[in-house]
């Protein structure tokens, strides 16, 4: 046991000395990384060019992935912010914490995920009954809802997006969306798809509207500025940029400039709706 | 391979079809590890030579979103067949997620990892295997039921589990009658600092009288990871006490010792990894136990879009020192290649 004790002082004595030399490879940082959803991506990248124009010795590199991408990223330590457009799960918060890590979200926009159809549809509203309906096999012709005998094809996101989980949340309360539905990717390859096939119905972030897509009502009600801040519109969600304990230093500055007035008129321009009026 | 191996091996890839024909989408990966390994002992080289330690082929496939399975293949490099490669069963289980009205639960069913000390989130940073499976108290994955949920917050975890207690490579005769009953609970009050034990307990009698290996099986660990910064370090006590009866006489060995590993990563692609166990298998006897000293480092060349690596390289030091002064220490050099590759299969 004598012997096993030395052995343990050496390792100690070992693992001091190298922690006591490590500070000499943390120097100064001068750039930011993120990465995580694609609902916050168009946010991140607006923020992104217009901040390092204001400052052009900071580098701030944006990718996209999927908000489960974002979070495991900042999990992980290979990104300074994790991008999401869903609350961080108790799972990811307990993979955080025993890595020691302590993910804060700082809410940075509002989001209504936005019901499209393809520009010909006739359709203008979905309450969200029938909206599961569609999403889950039940209904599968839009001739069922008052529209031409078309079959629907059904657009949905992949498992790795936030905007997919909220909806799940929010409209398929546990069901299983039909198997046939297209699982994409991307906010963008939704509303592409979408646009280009006649019969389509997809789910995307406000900053995905486009000519080529027709958002619909949802409960009577039109994803807007005023909808989305007060409620009134039901699939409305906040968007996260999620660090590592709270901001600091440049990823603070970052994230202050996403909140200011200038950063908030920056989350308009994107198409999604800022924090305050 | 021998013929049996191989009518075993199309089975279960028949078995793969389907199940990937029901799921919505099928994760498919695999991960392989090629290791060289030098062995030395009193100034002679005992050997050298380089194998596939671990070739796993997995299958997730997610039916709903509260339905996923795991299916896991292990192709191996191993001198029991003429072939000189193996293949074996590693996980075959469904999961099946906050069925239950307690939130963030989730019951599986099937071959899954043990939930035991340190053995089920064993990550391999060093090239050898978490205490308990190295002294093989416990396998790290074994058949049975699992109840395991997380703590709200991100406060921790808990497994309630039954196992048949043989490990995931014992089947049929080779599997007592008396079921295992394992109980798991790790806290992480702040981040960083996580504390936890486990016990599993087997009792001859439970089901039948029949005889068994011993009467009793107790096996219990504390443990403790300190993360900050760049330091990781793990702690690990682990004891196992078997109780038998030997002529109407009943005894009971105890064998117990700990593990301390921290782990350093200053850069990104760069781990330090040190590590020291202590082993007693019977603390009635004297110098009997053996202790080990690893060093090494892991070398993360590529990383997935998470940031986890998906291609490293693992060069270890590890000397075995024994209790007993007549037994020349055991030294071991591995450097191990780990890659993995995979992608989603979209139904």
């Amino acid at each position: 046991m004598k012997k096993s004790l030395n052995a343990i002082v050496k390792v100690s004595v070992l693992v001091g000395l190298v922690l006591m030399s490590s500070s000499a490879l943390f120097g100064a940082k001068n750039s930011v990384t993120m990465g995580g959803s694609t609902t916050v991506l168009p946010v991140a990248q607006k923020a992104a060019e217009t901040f390092m124009d204001m400052h052009n010795e900071i580098n701030v590199s944006v990718r996209g992935g999927g908000s489960g991408v974002g979070i495991a990223s900042l999990i992980a330590g290979s990104v300074d912010i994790g991008n999401s457009s869903r609350a961080i799960k108790d799972k990811e918060l307990k993979a955080a914490r025993e890595k020691g890590k302590n993910p804060v979200g700082n809410t940075v926009a509002l989001d209504g995920i936005a019901i499209v159809v393809n520009p010909k549809n006739s359709l203008t509203e979905l309450d969200i009954v029938t909206l599961k309906n569609i999403y889950t096999g039940k209904v599968s012709n839009w001739k069922a809802l008052g529209g031409p005998d078309q079959t629907i094809v059904v657009v949905s996101r992949d498992v790795a997006s936030g905007t997919y989980e909220v909806f799940g949340e929010k409209v398929l309360k546990g069901s299983k969306v039909r198997e046939d539905a297209l699982m994409l990717a991307s906010n963008k390859a939704v509303a592409t798809t979408v646009a280009e096939t006649p019969g389509a119905i997809g789910y995307v972030g406000l900053g995905f509207l486009s000519e080529g897509v027709k958002a619909l009502k949802i409960e009577g009600v039109m994803p807007s500025e005023k909808t989305v801040r007060d409620g009134e519109y039901k699939l409305a969600r906040p968007l996260y940029m999620y660090t590592n304990g709270a901001p600091k230093g440049i990823v603070k500055e970052f994230i202050d400039f996403i909140l200011s007035p200038d950063g908030q008129k920056l989350v308009k321009e994107t198409g999604y709706v800022p924090l305050v009026e | 391979m021998n013929k049996k191996a191989k009518v075993v091996a199309l089975m279960l890839c028949l078995l793969l079809s389907v199940e990937i024909t029901l799921a919505i989408t099928t994760n498919l990966s695999m991960e392989l590890w090629d290791r060289y390994t030098m062995v030395r002992q009193a100034g002679k080289t005992q050997k050298s030579a380089f194998s596939l330690e671990r070739g796993y082929l997995r299958l997730e496939p997610t039916f709903t979103d509260k339905i996923k399975g795991r299916f896991n293949l292990d192709f191996f490099a191993s001198d029991k067949y003429n072939d000189g490669a193996g293949i074996k069963l590693k996980y075959a289980y469904v999961e099946f997620n906050d069925i239950v009205p307690i939130p963030l639960s989730r019951f599986s069913f099937g071959m899954d990892k043990t939930y035991f000390g340190t053995v089920y989130d064993w990550t391999y940073v060093t090239i050898e295997k978490a205490l308990e499976d190295k002294e093989k108290v416990i396998s790290s994955a074994d058949y049975g039921i699992n109840f395991t949920g997380y703590i709200p917050k991100g406060y921790g975890e808990y497994a309630i589990s039954v196992i048949n207690g043989e490990g995931y490579s014992k089947a049929a005769s080779k599997v007592n009658i008396n079921p295992a009953p394992v109980v798991n609970l790790r806290l992480i009050p702040i981040p960083g600092v996580s504390l936890g034990g486990s016990v599993l307990y087997e009792k001859a009698g439970f089901i039948d009288t029949i005889k068994t290996a011993y009467d009793k099986r107790m096996a219990y660990t504390g443990v403790a990871r300190f993360a900050f910064g760049p330091l990781d370090a793990w702690f690990e006590y682990l004891a196992q006490t078997n109780g038998v009866t030997t002529r109407g006489e009943y005894k009971e060995t105890k064998s117990q010792g700990f593990m301390i590993m921290p782990v350093l990563r200053f850069i990104r692609p760069l781990d330090l990894v040190l590590r020291y166990d202590k082993w007693d298998p019977n603390s009635g006897t004297a110098n009997d136990g053996w202790s080990t000293l690893i060093g090494g480092f892991n070398w993360n060349i590529l990383f997935d879009g998470q940031g986890t690596p998906t291609l490293f390289v693992q060069t270890n030091w590890q000397r075995t020192m024994y209790d007993d002064s007549n037994k020349k220490p055991l030294d071991q050099i591995m450097v191990q290649l780990r890659w993995t590759f995979g992608n989603n299969l979209i139904d």
